[in-house]
């Protein structure tokens, strides 16, 4: 079943345009992963789905009907700052969120914790995240939006919240994600990738680096190739000895590099999933 | 040093409300002042009752403004105008002699008529009879109390969940937005109900202010006028950004109501356009009701005034911060539904 049918949106704020006729469709036992630099337009388009925000075109649907206040009880959100009160403990804040929605608290989630009685604004960022996805997930949501739910959290605690996102939708329900953490992408089961309100690549995360080179360039004067490119505008990344040009064909790069007189061997090679993302986002 | 300066200059001029309230406050202090803080009385409404009446009022001297001259009338007659706040002055007159009942709940009219009785009449100050100051401030003191009280903490709570990003979390989860008012502002209505009944009893205990009236005009003030503090406070939580933001605003609207309701200056001595002012806040109407009801035992239908000023500006206000919270909560569907069709919030 697809959960949310995303078609042609456009957000519009005065003369800029943060999302533009983006469409995204996302299913039931699903995670996709809205992709994106800081200002792609995932969260305007994450407050969109959500309803906080009106289209200014295009079509939303949520479980196959326009969106409806009722259907907020099958979505759970956690949002980029968690939209937890800091001044309640951790047990409060879950008991409030569950009896919003109407539910009884999950007794073993979150407030057997160490701190499920201390305030909010005194725990680690890893376990605000961790309250803030216990109290999205205690109504047993059909849909999960989370709005960059590993921002600042140490490796462990990702990893942590990362499988508790994989069993969620491992249960059946459809989850979106929105990370700027490209090395995260691979947790997603599709991927769709936003720079500056469009969408410039989807599918999985093979799909998405699929056929996507970058150009290689071994020099013993890397120094100054890698100035050199540099002042041409273009990306490139010192990788062991040699260097990743991320833009340009490899015919610009040789002519970039040879007005200067450096000698280098260059090739096309396969893009990894992070240099894929950097493309996109240029 | 310098850079400090400079970027110190920078930062404030980006800052425009501290800048209105660093150049519009001493403008605003100025005026108020210079126009309304004004002690003396230059004229006092007066009404005239008994056989002499029309004989009396023609020797007045020129501060008392004869309003009324009504010889049929009686002390009684007099003394009910005076607690209707009709008129300031009622002059008894009669072949044995001549009285001057004085309101005593405004102090300074009531100096200013004292010093200048007329020659054979005698005094009465009516409603204060010692001109004591607590009298008339404890109920003029709840208003302001009530009204830094509601504005302050219910706009600092409001703006509270916008910094903290919990209004974005209210307005996702399966509340109507009528549920997150009301649950929002409920307790800071009783948190109001509590401090104007103890304020109340602390300014009748501790200062022995005389409640002549009704509790039930008493209630009926107290709600409406809470109704309108709590209002100001969401509304003014709806233009601020932060915390700071709305403890400016708020403390931007409570001075002019300190100085223009009456509270201090008589409404009376003020220039015109400033006493317009005035009538166009709150506290204004809110001091008249409760020493009224305190002091003066004044009814209902005396007070249907400023009762129906406040209730309108409750309406106005509440309503007007209501719907601004309300857009807070529910974005506006697209106008046209073929081009969006995310209906937000429908049922």
């Amino acid at each position: 079943m697809t959960t949310i049918v995303v078609r042609d949106v456009t957000r519009v704020f005065g003369e800029f345009t943060a999302v533009d006729r983006v469409s995204v469709e996302v299913r039931s036992g699903e995670i996709v992963g809205l992709l994106g630099a800081n200002g792609a337009g995932k969260t305007t388009l994450i407050k969109m789905i959500l309803g906080l925000l009106a289209p200014s075109a295009g079509q939303i649907r949520l479980f196959g009907e326009l969106p409806t206040r009722q259907q907020r009880r099958r979505i759970g959100y956690v949002p980029q700052n968690l939209g937890l009160y800091l001044d309640l403990t951790a047990a409060e804040n879950l008991e409030f969120h569950a009896e919003v929605f109407g539910v009884e608290r999950v007794p073993t989630a979150g407030t057997d914790q160490p701190f499920a009685h201390e305030l909010i604004r005194t725990l680690s960022l890893g376990d605000q995240r961790r309250v803030a996805f216990t109290a999205a997930t205690q109504h047993h949501p059909e849909l999960l939006v989370l709005d960059e739910p590993t921002s600042g959290v140490s490796p462990l605690s990702r990893s942590d919240l990362w499988d508790r996102i994989h069993e969620y939708a491992e249960a059946g329900a459809a989850v979106l994600v929105s990370t700027h953490h490209i090395d995260e992408a691979d947790q997603a089961d599709r991927l769709v990738v936003m720079a500056r309100g469009h969408v410039v690549a989807r599918g999985t995360p093979r799909e998405v680096v699929a056929g996507r080179t970058v150009v290689e360039v071994i020099t013993d004067r890397w120094n100054d190739a890698l100035e050199v490119l540099d002042t041409h505008g273009r990306r490139a990344a010192l990788a062991g000895r040699s260097l990743r040009v991320l833009s340009g064909s490899i015919d610009d790069v040789r002519r970039d590099l040879a007005a200067d007189h450096i000698a280098a061997e260059l090739r096309l090679v396969p893009a990894t999933l992070d240099e894929a993302m950097v493309a996109l986002s240029l | 040093m310098k850079a400090m300066i400079v970027k110190e200059f920078r930062q404030l001029r980006r800052d425009r409300r501290t800048v209105a309230l660093l150049v519009g406050l001493p403008i605003l202090l100025l005026v108020v002042f210079g126009y309304a803080a004004k002690f003396d009385v230059t004229s006092i409404d007066t009404t005239v009752v008994g056989p002499n009446a029309r004989a009396v009022a023609a020797t007045l001297p020129r501060v008392y403004k004869v309003a009324n001259v009504a010889p049929r009338d009686t002390a009684a007659d007099a003394t009910e105008v005076l607690r209707n706040s009709d008129a300031q002055v009622a002059v008894v007159a009669t072949p044995n002699g001549n009285r001057m009942l004085i309101d005593g709940t405004d102090i300074f009219i009531a100096q200013s008529a004292l010093r200048q009785v007329p020659a054979q009449t005698i005094p009465e100050v009516l409603f204060n009879p010692t001109l004591n100051t607590a009298y008339v401030m404890v109920p003029a003191l709840i208003g302001l109390i009530l009204l830094f009280v509601g504005t302050v903490i219910t706009s600092v709570g409001v703006v509270r969940e916008r910094e903290q990003g919990t209004l974005e979390q209210l307005a996702v989860m399966p509340l109507r937005p009528i549920d997150v008012t009301i649950g929002k502002i409920a307790p800071y209505f009783l948190v109001g109900v509590f401090d104007l009944v103890v304020i109340t009893l602390a300014g009748i205990w501790l200062f022995n202010v005389p409640f002549v009236g009704s509790i039930w005009i008493f209630c009926a003030f107290g709600l409406v006028f809470l109704f309108v503090v709590l209002g100001l406070g969401v509304a003014i939580s709806t233009v601020s950004r932060s915390q700071g933001e709305a403890i400016q605003l708020a403390i931007m609207m409570l001075l002019p109501q300190v100085m223009l309701s009456g509270m201090i200056f008589p409404l009376a001595s003020m220039a015109t356009g400033v006493r317009w002012i005035g009538y166009l806040l709150p506290l204004t109407w809110f001091v008249e009701g409760m020493r009224g009801v305190f002091l003066k035992g004044t009814g209902f239908a005396a007070l249907a005034l400023p009762f129906g000023v406040l209730v309108v500006m409750a309406i106005v206000v509440f309503g007007f911060a209501m719907l601004r919270f309300r857009r807070d909560l529910a974005p506006k569907h697209s106008a046209s539904p073929d081009r969006a069709t995310a209906a937000v919030g429908a049922e």
